[in-house]
């Protein structure tokens, strides 16, 4: 029997992965689409007992066990069902627990054994069914009603949980400790299961239901606020549509003015940046970078702006001072190489009462043998007199040049 | 530097509304026991008192006592908000359904520019409302496009307060406190001249419902 039981669980879990596409399907859009999936496939679904026809003419859908073990393991937020049959649940623990002692004292210990572990699988999904339900109805104020989209649905959706809640509350009122510690006696798993555990999970259900609840009320109370508002802009236009020349009476006119309308008119200017702060300094920064100058002085008549008539003349000849001072310079080589003598510059100067200013001489010669090429230049021997600038380093003051040939 | 209660006092004084969104930080200094107290007194010399609407959601300065000047700057500024009102709800009743979730605009809603536009420009009836809205004085938008008309919108709703726009590269706005305030002034107005504006709006949805 129990072989069967195994092969026949393993056939049916083997089905459910084998079609897991198709009962996706059918989740998700509620009932089966016959003409996708070949009738033979349905047909062995249905006789598992997976798929089902609630009337002859409807269409096939998921057999609710089926439905609950996704809603449950997928936590979809679409599972509003809370289970809050407690009462069947407690009576068949009761007699479970009688059969367990019923056996014990007969002494058959197999039979007690197998009655124990029902009766653990019994109250621990009493208390997964407990804490399931509270998830639900958490998971639910949580996404505030996300998978309805009025404010109307939402406050409906809120009524009916917190009908579930009461419900679930006035459930929970049928545990009676002091009868299941009377049944449990003192038999030690009887008292571990019926009262530690029971106990245990029903305080935590309760706390969590008060916080449910309250939280399900300041929700239902923001819902009913929306709706008053939404309300309160439609009548508005409704209003202003109909007595388009509505105007309210201007309520500052009152001895006593509503502090709605009471609203000071500003007094503050921004103030302005101190020039003497050095905290200031970045702001002042940017405000003096921000300054553009614009130099367009007005004139109401500019004469040099005017129109001219323009003469065009021949330009007078211009001679440069620099081609005589570039003749004194030739001249003054050309006498080193006549007379073959050295001469200082400064001391040619004197001699031919030259009017040129000294230091341009100067700079003349020296630029004249610059200018020499270096075939030139090798025929000559230039040496500069001078000192050092006494503050400057590096810097040195020429007084005279003198010139010689090599 | 500048103490918390001297900011506060500077954008109070120069017309600011605190709320949440705008100034989380001077909000809560408010929201203190003891500090708006301190904020008052010195108010109270500049002839302003503290000033909350919305149930404490925002704050601003209003006057302690009128004199005629006072009220004639109360009464100029009444007329812009009574003359405001009709487009402000216009929008908000369009935000709210072009949003697609029916929850009404309030503090903290963020607008995300981009996607509202998507939606106005698919649904002709929307940027009908739209193009109604933006023409307003309030407004004062001169643009054909959808995209110049939403932009001018919420550029104009930025400058006038509601609307905060937290990063300049980014087209999202939040709404602020200010229009918690707008919501109050609707519903003043609506219990000081007993205009019953749920109601009407609720036998009107009915009166769709039989049709």
């Amino acid at each position: 029997m129990n072989q069967n039981l195994h092969q026949a669980g393993v056939k049916l879990l083997n089905a459910l992965s084998r079609h897991a596409d198709l009962l996706m399907q059918v989740y998700l859009s509620g009932t089966v689409d016959e003409a996708k999936f070949s009738p033979k496939v349905i047909d062995s679904l249905v006789q598992m007992g997976i798929l089902w026809r609630p009337d002859a003419d409807a269409d096939l859908r998921l057999k609710n066990a089926v439905r609950q073990l996704l809603e449950g393991s997928l936590h979809d937020e679409r599972n509003r069902q809370i289970d809050a049959n407690i009462g069947s649940a407690l009576a068949g623990l009761k007699t479970l627990a009688g059969h367990y002692k019923e056996a014990l004292q007969n002494q058959r210990f197999t039979e007690s054994h197998a009655h124990l572990s029902d009766l653990t699988e019994h109250v621990y999904a009493l208390t997964e069914s407990l804490e399931n339900n509270v998830r639900v109805l958490f998971s639910r104020i949580n996404n505030e009603f996300g998978y309805v989209s009025s404010i109307d649905a939402k406050i409906r959706e809120n009524q009916l949980a917190q009908s579930q809640v009461s419900e679930l509350l006035t459930q929970l009122e049928m545990f009676r400790f002091d009868e299941l510690s009377d049944i449990a006696a003192s038999n030690r798993e009887l008292r571990h299961l019926l009262i530690v555990t029971l106990q245990h999970s029903f305080s935590r259900v309760t706390q969590e239901l008060s916080i449910v609840q309250a939280r399900l009320l300041s929700l239902l109370g923001r819902f009913r606020e929306l709706r008053g508002r939404t309300r309160l802009l439609k009548g508005f236009l409704l209003h202003m549509e109909h007595s388009p020349s509505f105007v309210p009476v201007n309520y500052c006119g009152l001895s006593q003015v509503p502090m709605l309308f009471n609203q000071a008119s500003p007094v503050i200017k921004p103030a302005s940046v101190d020039v003497t702060r050095i905290e200031h300094e970045q702001e002042l920064q940017n405000l003096v970078s921000a300054i553009k100058t614009l130099n367009r002085p007005v004139k109401a008549y500019q004469p040099e702006r005017a129109a001219h008539q323009i003469h065009v003349e021949k330009q007078s000849e211009v001679e440069f001072a620099e081609d005589k001072l570039k003749k004194a310079v030739e001249a003054y080589f050309c006498q080193i190489i006549d007379t073959g003598e050295r001469l200082t510059a400064l001391d040619y100067y004197q001699q031919q009462n030259l009017d040129f200013d000294t230091e341009a001489w100067l700079y003349q010669v020296i630029g004249g043998y610059q200018g020499l090429t270096s075939e030139e230049q090798s025929y000559f021997a230039i040496e500069q007199t001078g000192e050092p600038h006494p503050i400057y380093n590096g810097n040195f003051i020429i007084r005279d040049v003198e010139l010689g040939l090599r | 530097m500048i103490s918390e209660q001297g900011r506060i006092l500077e954008s109070l004084l120069s017309g600011a509304f605190i709320c949440q969104v705008s100034d989380e930080d001077g909000w809560r200094f408010l929201k203190t026991t003891g500090n708006s107290d301190k904020i008052e007194s010195q108010l109270n010399m500049l002839n302003r008192t503290l000033a909350s609407a919305a149930e404490g959601e925002v704050y601003y300065a209003a006057y302690q006592t009128l004199g005629d000047s006072e009220r004639k700057v109360l009464t100029s500024q009444f007329q812009d908000i009574s003359g405001h009102l009709v487009p402000l709800v216009e929008w908000l009743l369009l935000v709210q359904q072009a949003g697609g979730t029916d929850v009404p605009v309030t503090q903290g809603t963020a607008i995300r520019l981009a996607e509202m536009q998507l939606t106005i420009e698919d649904t002709p009836a929307f940027a009908e409302q739209l193009a109604k809205i933006s023409h307003y004085k309030l407004f004062g938008s001169t643009s054909v496009t959808v995209d110049g008309q939403i932009k001018q919108v919420f550029k104009r709703l930025t400058d006038l307060g509601y609307m905060l726009r937290p990063n300049q590269d980014k087209q999202i706005y939040i709404a602020t406190g200010k229009v918690e305030y707008l919501y109050e002034v609707i519903k003043f107005i609506d219990e000081t001249e007993s205009l019953s504006l749920a109601e009407q709006a609720d036998s009107a949805v009915k009166q769709g419902s039989l049709i």
